[in-house]
């Protein structure tokens, strides 16, 4: 642009220092130069307005580039700001490497349908929402708890703390588990009653609530891995509360907040692989329970449930309380057959209560539940994904009980179930099954149920 | 009674000298498992894939590995490494199969 400039300036000098002599030398004749000056002077009037637009284009070409240069600066120190704040960035976030605090929600829902001849009419359940909360520090500790949302039949929602616990590995074989747990006695409640694995819509008889099983305790727990050769042995050892009186008289077995006797129960799981795909493994617990402590604010007194008091008695105000099971479990490729068996006996004691400081007399009780049950995944019949979604369930179990016989009328009783499931999904299931309910006492009706039920295990 | 009590007595002097001792254990234990972390090997991986299949299925269907990020594999694994009583190489093994398959 400048040399178009200066040969532009340069021809118009030449031009413009040229005049006088083409003046002199024109002369000769008037009138030619007349005609030779003027178009001359339109020459350079020509000239000069193309060196004034020149001029005009050059000034806005500097100032073009000057605008261009001060963007180029401003982007220059734009990019090195950003690189500066990416660095920090870069320190403080994720970059592949472990962050020393982590944390997974998980958890399972259900919603159902239950029909049949039982007492109340046909009805679509609500189910559960149970939400899992797992918070890790680094290898040293991790902190898990599961809560369960309910609804009941008025309506209204209720809350519970399934578990809430520290799990603090000791060693390579021994971890130390505290607080509120999932009871480690057999292997329904710990491991298989969430509902998208457990295969049936409900627990077997005698392994829910009210029944031989323990649902959780709170204490401390050892538990862990041993290896032994080619196979293995697996523990779990606990001190907890332990199980405390109901208001009817029968034994709690969920993990309370507060002690109410000074005796701890003591008890745990010893499992052992005798093939890599069979487990068995055996239960103890024992404690001892005293009366019905009512809660702080209530007065409800067992008196109802008073039995006479047998001739020659010598029972105390707190009694001995014990459970012994067994379980196995085969689970190779799509079969899986469980057993589980569990027998408990409270001794006979008496239960202070407000209207009999003497305390009412509560028989020897005795409980015992067994169940087993065999699951099919159809995976490798025929070649229909629907078909390999398929998984018949059987299970037949029984529920005993001695010594309580408003427990034995409400709970005892034989429980057969078939079921069909589809899996829509690993962790997704659909449930159909008829349950039969055969009671133990006369007069007590049978029941036939059908249940459908969809879990998530997220 | 008075047995009974030293019983007690017992079984809580014993936890708590157990969780003092083993401490240090749990420190180291937890560095050794941040350096193997760091290097997974094939050999790792297969072994994640045959505990992953024992064990996980034993009680559950087997989860798609797709289903949780790395970190969320580390914090589930851990939680299952109590729940099923895992051994710490095992989870370690089914960690590095998961973070490698998802």
């Amino acid at each position: 642009m400048r040399k178009t400039l200066f040969l532009s300036s340069a021809i118009a000098i030449v031009l413009l220092s040229a005049i006088p002599a083409g003046a002199q030398t024109s002369t000769s004749t008037e009138e030619g130069l007349s005609s030779a000056n003027q178009a001359l002077l339109a020459r350079i009037e020509k000239l000069e307005a193309e060196l004034v637009a020149l001029r005009a284009s050059v000034q806005q070409s500097a100032q073009t580039a000057s605008a261009a240069k001060a963007t180029a600066q401003s982007a220059v120190k734009t990019v090195s700001t950003v690189q500066k704040l990416a660095k920090v960035g870069a320190a403080g976030a994720y970059s592949g490497a472990p962050s020393d605090a982590k944390w997974h929600l998980a958890g399972y829902a259900d919603v159902g349908f239950v029909g049949g001849d039982m007492p109340g009419p046909d009805s679509f359940v609500t189910g559960k929402f149970n939400p899992g909360f797992h918070f890790q520090y680094k290898d040293l500790l991790i902190f898990e708890s599961e809560l369960e949302f309910s609804t009941t039949s008025d309506g209204e929602t209720t809350t519970e703390l399934e578990y809430s616990q520290f799990d603090i590995p000791i060693n390579d074989y021994v971890t130390l588990v505290a607080g509120k747990y999932l009871s480690p006695i057999g292997q329904f409640q710990e491991r298989l009653h969430p509902s998208w694995i457990n295969r049936i819509q409900g627990a077997p008889a005698g392994f829910g609530h009210d029944g031989v099983q323990p649902t959780s305790d709170t204490g401390v727990q050892l538990r862990g891995t041993v290896p032994v050769g080619n196979t293995r042995f697996t523990y779990a050892v606990a001190l907890g509360n332990g199980p405390q009186t109901t208001f009817e008289g029968g034994v709690k077995l969920e993990g309370v907040s507060k002690d109410n006797n000074s005796n701890k129960s003591l008890g745990g799981r010893i499992g052992f692989f005798a093939l890599p795909y069979l487990e068995l493994g055996g239960s103890y617990l024992t404690g001892k329970v005293s009366g019905y402590a009512p809660p702080v604010g209530h007065e409800e007194t067992p008196v109802t449930l008073a039995a006479d008091v047998p001739v020659g008695s010598s029972a105390q105000d707190q009694a001995r309380y014990t459970l012994w099971g067994m379980d196995a479990a085969y689970t190779k490729g799509a079969l899986a057959a469980r057993f589980e068996y569990l027998n408990s006996h409270r001794g006979a004691f008496f239960s202070p209560t407000a209207d009999d400081p003497a305390g009412v007399f509560l028989p020897r009780l005795g409980m015992k539940a067994w169940y087993g049950q065999v699951s099919y995944r159809m995976s490798n019949v025929g070649s229909s994904d629907f078909i390999h979604n398929l998984e018949p369930v059987v299970r037949y179990g029984q529920f005993r009980i001695t010594g309580h016989d408003v427990l034995r009328e409400e709970n005892a009783q034989d429980r057969f179930n078939l079921g069909l499931n589809y899996w829509l999904a690993p962790t997704i299931v659909t449930k159909a099954g008829l349950e039969w309910r055969d009671f133990r006492v006369a007069g007590v009706p049978s029941e036939t149920l059908y249940q459908f039920q969809i879990a998530y295990g997220f | 009674m008075k047995t009974m009590k030293n019983n007690r007595i017992w079984i809580g002097t014993t936890l708590v000298v157990a969780m003092l001792a083993a401490a240090p254990l749990a420190v180291a234990g937890s560095d050794d498992n941040k350096n193997k972390a760091s290097k997974p090997d094939p050999m790792q991986v297969v072994r994640g894939a045959k505990a992953w299949k024992n064990n996980c299925g034993r009680c559950h269907n087997l989860r798609s590995p797709k289903e949780l990020t790395d970190e969320e594999w580390d914090v589930s694994v851990t939680h299952m490494r109590v729940r099923a009583n895992l051994l710490p190489l095992e989870a370690e093994d089914i960690k590095a199969f998961l973070k490698a398959s998802n």
